[in-house]
């Protein structure tokens, strides 16, 4: 079996393996994955920490939505941190500020010389009185009942950490229905790994913090390019849990042309894969499902996919010259284990994209954009990955 | 908290991707076992045919009043000949499916094909030229490129009016025909080509193919 052979039949049970283990957790917790948790009655303090950079545009109406959350006001703290923004930010954040001073709850308006956002979240954090800390973008928006949906979540006290159901905001362009349907499944995949105690993020949109968890594992990483995700491994690395909701609803605005998707993902990858190797050292029993399973397997996607690409290079280049005239022919020989086995993948696949999407009906998610996120975003990753990697390799600076 | 590994998930996730890799793979074998039965079942019918036409040529063949018969029947055998071997070929290259007793079979064929070709081109004038092209899958690293080089000569050819005739052996295979043909025509390393019965050893690329060629038409 010469070397191509073997790693075609590498990456196929690879890719089965993953497939199989989502599906394996699913079945496991098929019957309670969309439970909502009893409410506790508790309602301790919580503070909302919104740091904002040039969000003129949309800080009006995250702040309404935040004044209009259904918890009792008078235990809601809200920080905005406007980081240097030239747009108006503050003053608008400002406006609301006067507008709501002698009412509650109580919403503090601050700005600081630009210095990134886990600058902002940190310096937020300082301010915070309460026992629970709530951060979020400022271009993102919130369900009344997100607080009271997320704190029961802590129901343990090693549960650090609580991730919403972040969803793209209707009424968006194409490429934003595309991305809704990518957040459902990311989302869905994310629910599935909190059953192995795996969540390797704490969404910027939204995320919720027991304020003592900054004190035991420190702040955001002020120089990191997705703090959001580098402070969820640092949770993971003190061997605390970080839980999923499925019902807490959070409304993001994703990018809306390709330009910015790119930039957003190459971001993200690199800031993924750099906080990864950060904690490679994750990867051993103690860390349990996590380290033995969730951390390598972020290692070997990327190691598999630029095999596959390799893989798919080398095959059309290696296409003989011959198979034109049999073009026909070719497609009833090709057939074998790969199609049957890429099949079974694409099946799968799919599969668990609709469970994802049917999980939140109320989504009303059209055919046509599952269909093209299928046939067509997914192999938007090839250009990112590429991409990424391309500028890792060649040290390019990194910005937001 | 206290962490643990899911052994038990892994284990089945593995187990269960192991029973669809291995129902993979037997549908896999199955289906090139089929399109193998598929291709020997082609050439089966390829030499009823070559055997009715020998037996045409047996009993006609001191006239040239039946050549536009013998050439058309003969190129449509040679046009089947060929597309097999570039199944043959596919499956070799693309999945490593390989049947060496049914190569042996293919080349018994190609040689019928290629003696009945060189008859008809005496008896009737007819001006295709042969080319054989002899190959190792073992022992030659330029073999599967010569392979290319003079499908594309044989294409540039076509179109400026030669009407070409290929003919493929595998020299390593242990095929006796394969080895006669070598014998025959001194070949003694990979790749090497016979035109028109003139051996040309060593690799040639295309443009130099089409020099030969031309030459000899």
């Amino acid at each position: 079996m010469d070397l191509v052979m073997l790693l075609n039949y590498g990456i196929a049970f690879f890719t089965l393996f993953v497939v199989n283990v989502f599906i394996l957790i699913f079945l496991e917790h098929r019957d309670h994955y969309k439970e909502r948790p009893k409410d506790t009655g508790k309602r301790p303090i919580v503070s909302v920490i919104i740091p904002a950079y040039n969000e003129g545009l949309y800080i009006a109406n995250c702040l309404k939505t935040v004044l209009a959350l259904d918890y009792p006001a008078d235990k809601l703290d809200i920080i905005v941190v406007d980081d240097g923004s030239k747009d108006g930010t503050y003053k608008i954040a400002k406006g609301f500020e006067s507008a709501n001073a002698d009412a509650s709850p109580s919403l503090r308006v601050f700005t600081k010389k630009n210095g990134g956002k886990g600058a902002a979240l940190n310096f937020g954090i300082d301010l915070a009185r309460g026992e629970f800390i709530a951060t979020m973008d400022a271009d993102s928006y919130l369900s009344p009942g997100v607080v009271n949906e997320l704190l029961p979540l802590f129901d343990e006290d090693d549960v650090m950490a609580v991730t919403p159901a972040v969803k793209v905001k209707p009424n968006g362009s194409w490429l934003q229905e595309f991305q809704r349907v990518e957040y459902l499944l990311i989302l869905f995949s994310r629910k599935l790994l909190s059953f192995i105690d795996s969540v390797p993020v704490t969404p910027g949109p939204f995320s919720m913090f027991r304020a003592k968890v900054f004190g035991e594992v420190g702040r955001f990483d002020e120089d990191n390019l997705v703090e959001d995700q580098e402070i969820a491994l640092r949770i993971q690395a003190a061997n605390y849990k970080i839980r999923s909701s499925m019902s807490a609803e959070v409304y993001t605005e994703p990018p809306d042309n390709m330009k910015d998707l790119l930039k957003q993902r190459i971001r993200w990858q690199r800031g993924g894969f750099r906080n990864y190797w950060k904690y490679r050292h994750l990867m051993k029993p103690e860390y349990g499902d996590f380290g033995m399973y969730f951390v390598p397997l972020n290692f070997a996607t990327i190691t598999a996919f630029f095999i596959m690409l390799g893989l798919l290079i080398n095959s059309y280049i290696s296409t003989p010259y011959y198979t034109k005239y049999i073009w026909a022919e070719s497609f009833g020989l090709g057939i074998g284990l790969f199609t049957f086995i890429g099949a079974f993948v694409f099946i799968t696949s799919t599969y668990f994209l609709y469970l994802a999407v049917k999980s939140f009906p109320e989504e009303k998610v059209k055919l046509r954009y599952i269909l093209a996120f299928i046939f067509f975003y997914w192999f938007l990753s090839i250009g990112y990955n590429t991409l990424f990697v391309y500028k890792e390799f060649r040290k390019e600076a990194t910005s937001w | 908290m206290e962490r643990k590994v899911s052994f038990s998930l892994y284990a089945w996730a593995f187990f269960i991707s192991l029973i669809i890799f291995a129902v993979g793979v037997f549908i896999g074998f199955t289906l090139d076992s089929s399109n193998l039965d598929r291709i020997s079942s082609t050439l089966g019918d390829t030499s009823s045919r070559l055997s009715s036409l020998q037996l045409l040529i047996l009993m006609e063949g001191n006239t040239s009043a039946f050549c536009p018969v013998f050439t058309s029947q003969l190129d449509d055998i040679d046009k089947q000949v060929e597309k097999t071997g570039y199944e043959l070929s596919y499956l070799e290259d693309q999945k490593g499916v390989t049947d060496p007793e049914l190569k042996k079979s293919y080349f018994v064929q190609e040689a019928e094909s290629y003696l009945l070709s060189k008859k008809v081109k005496s008896l009737c004038g007819d001006k295709s030229v042969l080319l054989i092209n002899f190959y190792s899958n073992t022992n030659c690293t330029r073999c599967k490129d010569e392979g290319t080089q003079i499908l594309q000569a044989r294409d540039s050819l076509e179109s400026a009016g030669f009407h070409m005739k290929l003919f493929s052996f595998d020299g390593d295979l242990g095929s006796p025909v394969a080895d006669a043909f070598k014998t025959e025509f001194n070949v003694t390393g990979y790749p090497s080509v016979v035109i028109d019965e003139k051996l040309y050893p060593g690799y040639s690329d295309q443009s130099q193919l089409q020099q030969l060629v031309k030459a000899r038409g």
